[in-house]
């Protein structure tokens, strides 16, 4: 065929993008993740009501985004399958005769996975956000105008977003969809919830901020959490995440390259 | 064209391919043929870079596959027709594969034409047949319009109209010049379809040659005779050490003994001849010739394994 035709990364990019979107489950995920994460923050809103509220901006925030772990694990799992479907279907075949170089596989669908979560957080962490304080009345007397409170939604938008790159990652370096789910959950819930009893009280509070979980919460904390009060400041948090998102996708383009597919 | 040179793959203690060395020209469908297990699926898989050799080197048009700027337009390979999303339409598949070198969406909609695969285009392809998965694999083979087409068991699972229609396309396919390589396990199917044909075993070349030639090779070890008086004969060949069947009367199926030796024999008890004809083996009897020994010798080490 004629010379226009050839590989590009933006056009592994737009197929990956075509990819994307023509499975029904993107739709399916991303809706009732949606739902789920507003129709929480909508109900501690009224709970919270019922219940007299302090009225802090940090207990708003706190409340509010009490759904963005539960969407971070989904988006996760969402991140992991990306890739690991590929295998479980055999497509990674056909995907890497299509681009035999192989490097601008990980990249693609890590922008298509950015490209299509981040805006869907935004809406999703803000819809929640006015639902909560819509709900909580009186109680949550706070609005976006309050110092910090747009930054923590972005925050708590981001953050969900790097988690799911962080199983995008694990997802290319295990490659099968049931042991990439397992490492991911073990990464995000297990190594958390059982460092804290593990370590000696003295580090425990030096390690457990860097931990991907707790570097992402600390992202749309505002204030000084009083069940973690050791969480790093939101930039710093939003740093060692993204830190540990390029080990992670290290580790898969690694992987990726390296192995026979 | 593709050159094969001193092409090796181990998967830890096991050799899969083993040294292997062939050229593959354009203008033939080039049967690709070896027992199951004998190294052809990972040839062709090395050939576009899903693994990668472990010692020499597969080249296409001179280069390596993932050298080149467009790798669907050097080369299309059905390598595995269920390599597809189950839950992604047929088109919407072909479209990801086409965006990656910037293929028209037409050009989606024209393979899916040539496979007859318009009318289903916008199903899910985890319903369709093994069948249509072929055709799907075929139309996303075809979609870079490549020099090089590679098929791995194309037929397997088509109905008896599916497998005619494979084999016409590969025809067209070399007619129009391309360079087509077609793996089976099915001589039956290479002797009416390829022109040329590699034949490997346990990893190794056993045959390069075409069609005709390996006829030619092939030991011929079965005669038949036929003479009035047959039955004489028949006493006199089997004392000299030959096998004789008989399946009508008065004619002879001898083996074990040369063509000339059954001649002489007649002759001196003067026996009168009304035929005498070695018979020429089938292709299915040169390639079980062929692979006979490395299938055998694989069960072997099998067997001591265990």
């Amino acid at each position: 065929m004629t010379a226009q035709y050839r590989l590009s990364f933006g056009r592994v990019v737009r197929s990956e993008w075509t990819k994307l979107w023509s499975l029904r489950s993107t739709w399916w995920v991303l809706g009732l993740a949606g739902l789920l994460t507003v129709a929480l923050a909508s109900i501690v809103g009224w709970a919270s009501r019922q219940d007299g509220g302090d009225g802090s901006v940090r207990a708003a925030v706190e409340n509010a985004f009490i759904g963005v772990d539960g969407l971070s694990l989904i988006l996760g799992v969402f991140g992991v399958v990306l890739m690991t479907g590929e295998y479980g279907s055999g497509l990674i075949r056909a995907t890497l005769t299509a681009v035999p170089r192989r490097r601008p596989v990980l990249p693609a669908k890590a922008l298509v996975l950015v490209a299509a979560t981040l805006p869907f957080c935004v809406v999703v962490c803000f819809a929640s956000f006015l639902a909560h304080q819509a709900f909580a009345g009186p109680a949550g007397d706070v609005t976006l105008a309050d110092p910090g409170v747009v930054r923590a939604t972005f925050g708590a938008a981001a953050a969900p977003v790097g988690l799911a790159l962080l199983g995008l990652g694990i997802g290319t370096m295990l490659r099968h969809t049931a042991g990439a789910l397992a490492a991911y959950v073990g990464a995000v819930l297990v190594v958390p919830a059982l460092l804290g009893p593990m370590l000696p009280d003295r580090v425990e509070d030096d390690v457990l901020p860097y931990v991907p979980t707790f570097s992402g919460q600390a992202m749309y904390a505002v204030g000084e959490s009083q069940t973690f009060p050791w969480l790093l400041s939101p930039g710093s948090g939003a740093l060692v995440l993204a830190g540990w998102i390029l080990v992670f996708l290290a580790g898969g383009a690694t992987v990726l390259q390296a192995r026979d597919a | 064209m593709i050159e094969i040179a001193e092409l090796t793959k181990r998967f830890g203690r096991t050799i899969a391919v083993d040294g292997l060395s062939f050229t593959v020209r354009p203008g033939q469908v080039t049967g690709f043929l070896g027992p199951n297990g004998a190294g052809k699926s990972t040839t062709m898989r090395m050939i576009v870079g899903l693994d990668r050799p472990t010692g020499g080197a597969a080249l296409v048009g001179g280069v390596a596959y993932a050298r080149h700027r467009a790798p669907l337009c050097e080369v299309g390979a059905l390598l595995d027709a269920k390599a597809v999303h189950r839950g992604r339409s047929a088109r919407r598949h072909l479209l990801a594969l086409a965006q990656t070198h910037g293929l028209p969406a037409r050009r989606v909609d024209e393979v899916l034409g040539a496979v007859g695969l318009e009318s289903v285009a916008h199903r899910r392809a985890g319903g369709f047949s093994l069948g249509m998965s072929q055709r799907l694999g075929i139309a996303a083979a075809l979609l870079g319009d490549p020099a090089v087409v590679i098929l791995d068991e194309p037929v397997n699972g088509l109905d008896p109209d599916g497998v005619l229609w494979v084999r016409t396309l590969l025809k067209e396919l070399a007619a129009e010049g391309r360079t087509v390589l077609v793996s089976s396990h099915l001589m039956s199917e290479m002797a009416v379809t390829a022109e040329h044909l590699v034949i490997i075993g346990r990893g190794r070349l056993l045959a390069d040659t075409s069609v005709d030639e390996l006829i030619a090779r092939v030991v011929v070890d079965r005669t038949v005779v036929r003479s009035p008086r047959a039955a004489e004969l028949s006493d006199l060949l089997v004392r000299r050490g030959a096998r004789v069947t008989s399946e009508a009367s008065g004619q002879l199926q001898v083996s074990g003994l040369a063509v000339e030796t059954i001649g002489e024999v007649a002759r001196r008890h003067d026996l009168t001849l009304h035929e005498l004809t070695p018979a020429r083996a089938s292709l299915e009897q040169a390639y079980m010739e062929l692979t006979g020994d490395s299938v055998e010798y694989r069960d072997e080490r099998e067997r001591s394994a265990a």
